[in-house]
């Protein structure tokens, strides 16, 4: 396995923004929130039901998944640089979380969607 | 406009679902003589031809999915929620964090193909590409049967 700079970063980069993404699903940490039938986009999470009225989260629904894969990427991006500055023997670390973080990731994505299921 | 965008992400991923399941029966199972009958064949191709193709399909998948998905949230998702769909809902999500968790090991996947394989590369090469194909597989599959339950051009 090769040990550049560009290779631990690309490793890091796959694994942190898995685990970033999950982290920001479950912590509702968007970077902007996205109103599509308004056409308004808005820096943070906000939900429209919280500060008015429940009612206005069927008129003005909000999106998230933009703002997390955002947050996601960013986070990523630093972790990635990180590692692409620390020393080259700990490659074997990033090669191995890039291919078993990302499936745990999607098991907490599954885990955090079983409330779909209770209705 | 909505309906040309979701014909056009949905021969995408078609072109994207095919690619990589060629690629992944090549890469975790790939024919030990010369193939006679169609699996064979299907499964006998040089993987690492596909990687950039699946690379280039996956990002335009992605953002004509990005693009669809707020048509989605305005005009279907409150029928669906009026309709008590919330099995669908909630299997859409998960496409939603499954293509984001995927967007971020592409570049990783695109590396392993790019680069010659040894015994260990083989094995991170093989469980990228089986991550990829499962997300791959996942986002059609749900997209088909929520697009179902919606109706055409709804």
């Amino acid at each position: 396995m090769s040990t550049s700079a560009y290779h631990r970063f690309v490793f890091a980069f796959g694994a942190a923004f898995a685990l970033f993404y999950a982290v920001a699903r479950a912590r509702g940490l968007a970077l902007f929130t996205v109103y599509p039938a308004q056409g308004i986009v808005l820096l943070g999470t906000h939900r429209s039901r919280d500060v008015a009225d429940p009612v206005l989260d069927f008129l003005a629904p909000e999106m998230y998944w933009y703002g997390w894969t955002a947050s996601a990427a960013i986070g990523a991006l630093v972790i990635g640089l990180l590692a692409a500055l620390l020393p080259g023997r700990l490659c074997w670390f990033w090669t191995g979380c890039v291919w078993v973080v990302p499936p745990m990731a999607m098991i907490a994505c599954v885990y955090l969607i079983i409330p779909w299921f209770r209705f | 406009m909505a309906t040309l965008l979701l014909i056009l992400h949905g021969l995408v991923a078609v072109a994207l679902l095919g690619a990589i399941t060629h690629q992944t029966l090549a890469v975790c199972a790939p024919p030990r003589t010369k193939p006679h009958f169609f699996f064979g064949r299907f499964r006998a191709i040089p993987g690492a031809g596909f990687s950039n193709a699946i690379v280039v399909l996956y990002l335009i998948s992605a953002l004509l999915g990005a693009i669809v998905y707020l048509y989605f949230k305005v005009d279907l998702q409150p029928n669906l929620e009026r309709d008590h769909h919330w099995h669908a809902l909630g299997f859409f999500d998960l496409k939603e964090d499954f293509v984001a968790i995927g967007l971020g090991v592409l570049p990783a996947y695109w590396l392993c193909w790019r680069q010659p394989a040894n015994s260990e590369d083989h094995q991170i090469r093989a469980a990228l590409t089986l991550l990829l194909a499962f997300i791959v597989w996942w986002g059609f599959l749900v997209g088909h049967v929520v697009n179902n339950i919606g109706g055409f051009g709804s």
